[in-house]
C-alpha cells in the first residue's frame, strides 16, 4: 500500500537525519582523545575515550549487571509513578474539587529536590529496592499527571455532544473518547518520565546501595577511578536513551493513526 | 423558566410522529445575556425535510441543539414523536451532523461509521451480525467506496463530512439534525454532497432539520424553509418549496428558483448567501 511506502521512506530519512549527530559524536571523541594526549592530562583527572572504552570492556560484565539492577529500579518506579499519576489524572478530570485540593500539593511535591528526600527514604527502607523505586516513582509522577490531565481534557465539545446524542454511558465516553484522545499526551509524558526514572534510580543509589550504576559511580569516586566513573556515566546514559527509545517504539505501535498529535478533528 | 413537560406515549398516527416546537424561546444568562430565540412555533411532519436559514447569530444552531435535547429552552416546549426532546435523545431518535466532521482520528472510516453501533449495541435498531455490511453500503452511498480503511487524517474535508453523514445514518435515527454540515466546504464539494444527501434521505426517509446560512442550499434541499431573523431569532417566514423531486443541480438555474431565492433573501437584511469561504481545496478520488 502507498501508506507503507511512505513509512519506509520516512524511516530511511530518519536514519539520515541522525547522521550529523553521529558524526559530531565521533568527531568529539577524536578531539577529546587528541586533546588528552597532546596536553598530557593525567588519567585521574580526565581519561581518554580509549581508556574509557578499555574500562568498559574490562568491567563490562559487572557493569552491565549493575546497569540491569538500576534499570529494574527505574522501570518499577516508572510503572508505579506513571500508574498512580494516570489514576490521579482520571480522578482530577472527573472531580474538579479534588483537583483543586490536591493539585497544588502535586506541584509542591514536584519542587522538592529528590536528592533531599533520598537519604530519608534510605533510613526508612534500608539498602533495599524500595527507596530507589519510590524516588523514581516520585520523579515520574508529575510529567505523566500533567500531560494525562491535559489529554483527557483535549476532547472537543462537539465530540461530547456527539456522545450525548448517542446517549452514551459515562464509561463509554471515557473508554471510547477520553482515553484514546489522551494517548498522544500520555505518551509525551511517559517519554519524559522514562529518562527521569533512570536519573531518579541513580540518585537514590548514591545515598545508600550495594549495587547499581549509581553505587558503582560513588564507589569509583572514592578511589578517584575516573575511568570507571566515565564508564558508569556512559552506561547510565545508554540506559536512559534505551528506555526512552522503548517507550517511543511502544508509542509508535499504539498511535498508528496519522497526525496522532492532533486530537479529535 | 416556564418549561412544561409533555410526557406522552408514542402513537402511530402521523401527527404523533411529528416534531412540534411550541413557543420555544432561549435566553442565555451570565455576564453578557443573550436573547437567542423567541416564539418559535413549527410543526415538522414525519419524513419532512425542513431547512432553517438565517444570518450568523440568529440562533439556528441553538434551535437545533434544543430539538436534540442538548439544550433546555427557557420558554416553550419541544415534542418529538410524542416525547420530550430529552427523552427522545435518550431513546436515540436523533442523528446529528456537526459543522465539523467530529471524527475520531484513531478510527478508520469504517470504524467511525460503526462507532454509534458499538456504543448503542442492542439499543440500535440496525444492530446485528450484518452491521458491518450496512456500514460499507452507507460509505458506498456517500461515494466513499474504497476508503473504508482510511483514517480521517488521510481524507479531505469533504470526505470526512461524508463519513460523518454515514455515521449519523448507521442506526437509522428517525430524525436527522444537521448543523451547517457543508458550510466549511468549497462550492463543488458542497453541490455534490447536497445531491448525495438527497439521495440517502430518499432511501432513509427520516425527518431532516437542516441548518444553513445559504438560501440557495436551503431551497434546493428542503420541503419547507424556515427563515429566521437575528437577535432574537424569530420566524420571519415559513416558505413552502414547490419544486418536485428528485431534484437536480440544474434546478438552481430555473427562473422560479431565482425568484424564490430573491424573495427569501429580501427577507434577510444582510447578505447571508455565498458567505462560504472555500478554505480547503478538496481532492476528488
Amino acid at each position: 500500500m502507498a501508506v507503507d511506502d511512505s513509512n519506509e521512506v520516512r524511516r530511511m530519512s530518519r536514519w539520515r537525519a541522525l547522521l550529523p549527530a553521529g558524526l559530531l559524536f565521533v568527531l568529539s571523541l577524536v578531539a577529546w582523545q587528541v586533546a588528552v594526549t597532546v596536553l598530557d592530562v593525567p588519567v585521574y583527572i580526565v581519561p581518554s575515550p580509549i581508556q574509557i572504552g578499555q574500562e568498559l570492556i574490562d568491567s563490562g560484565a559487572s557493569l552491565v549487571s549493575d546497569l540491569g539492577w538500576t534499570m529494574l529500579e527505574a522501570v518499577l518506579g516508572f510503572g508505579v509513578g506513571s500508574g498512580i499519576a494516570f489514576l490521579a489524572a482520571v480522578v482530577f478530570v472527573h472531580a474538579p474539587m479534588i483537583e483543586r485540593a490536591a493539585f497544588p500539593w502535586a506541584i509542591v511535591l514536584q519542587t522538592i529536590p529528590i536528592i533531599a528526600i533520598a537519604p530519608l527514604l534510605t533510613i526508612w527502607f534500608g539498602f533495599t529496592l524500595v527507596p530507589k523505586v519510590v524516588i523514581a516513582a516520585i520523579i515520574c509522577f508529575f510529567p505523566v499527571l500533567v500531560n494525562t490531565v491535559r489529554g483527557l481534557r483535549s476532547v472537543s465539545g462537539q465530540a461530547l455532544e456527539l456522545m450525548s446524542v448517542l446517549s452514551a454511558r459515562a464509561s463509554s465516553v471515557f473508554w471510547r473518547l477520553r482515553v484514546p484522545s489522551s494517548l498522544p499526551y500520555v505518551f509525551a509524558g511517559l517519554r519524559v518520565a522514562a529518562t527521569l526514572s533512570v536519573i531518579g534510580a541513580i540518585v537514590a543509589e548514591f545515598t545508600g546501595a550495594d549495587r547499581g550504576i549509581g553505587f558503582v559511580i560513588v564507589q569509583a569516586s572514592y578511589r578517584i577511578d575516573t575511568r570507571l566513573m566515565f564508564a558508569g556515566i556512559a552506561l547510565s546514559s545508554l540506559g536512559g536513551i534505551g528506555f526512552f527509545g522503548i517507550i517511543g517504539w511502544i508509542e509508535k505501535s499504539i498511535l498508528r493513526w496519522p497526525d496522532a498529535r492532533v486530537s479529535v478533528s | 423558566m416556564t418549561t412544561t413537560v409533555h410526557e406522552g406515549t408514542v402513537a402511530t398516527e402521523p401527527a404523533a410522529r411529528a416534531t412540534v416546537l411550541d413557543g420555544v424561546g432561549m435566553r442565555f444568562g451570565g455576564a453578557h445575556p443573550v436573547h437567542a430565540l423567541e416564539d418559535i412555533d413549527i410543526e415538522i411532519g414525519d419524513g419532512e425535510f425542513v431547512a432553517i436559514v438565517g444570518p450568523s447569530g440568529c440562533g439556528k444552531s441553538t434551535l437545533l441543539r434544543i430539538v436534540a435535547g442538548l439544550l433546555k429552552p427557557t420558554a416553550g416546549t419541544v415534542t418529538v414523536r410524542g416525547k420530550t426532546a430529552a427523552q427522545a435523545r435518550r431513546d436515540v431518535e436523533f442523528g446529528f451532523v456537526f459543522q465539523s466532521p467530529v471524527l475520531f482520528p484513531w478510527l478508520k472510516a469504517l470504524g467511525n461509521v460503526l462507532l454509534p453501533d458499538r456504543i448503542l449495541g442492542n439499543r440500535s435498531p440496525t444492530h446485528g451480525p450484518d452491521i458491518e455490511q450496512r456500514a460499507r453500503r452507507l460509505l458506498d452511498d456517500v461515494g466513499l467506496r474504497g476508503f473504508e480503511e482510511h483514517y480521517p487524517g488521510q481524507m479531505s474535508g469533504g470526505m470526512r463530512q461524508r463519513v460523518a453523514l454515514a455515521r449519523a445514518l448507521i442506526y437509522e435515527p428517525s430524525t436527522l439534525l444537521m448543523d451547517e454540515p457543508f458550510g466549511a466546504l468549497d462550492e463543488f464539494t458542497r453541490d455534490r454532497l447536497n445531491i448525495q444527501l438527497l439521495d440517502v434521505w430518499n432511501k432513509a426517509r427520516s425527518t431532516v432539520l437542516f441548518v444553513t446560512h445559504s438560501i440557495q442550499e436551503a431551497i434546493f434541499l428542503a420541503d419547507r424553509v424556515v427563515v429566521l431573523s437575528p437577535r432574537p431569532g424569530r420566524i420571519v417566514r415559513i416558505a413552502d418549496i414547490p419544486f418536485p423531486r428528485p431534484r437536480s443541480l440544474d434546478l438552481r438555474y430555473e427562473a422560479a428558483f431565482a425568484t424564490l431565492t430573491g424573495e427569501l433573501r429580501g427577507l434577510l437584511e444582510i447578505e447571508a448567501d455565498d458567505g462560504v469561504a472555500p478554505d480547503e481545496a478538496t481532492s476528488w478520488q
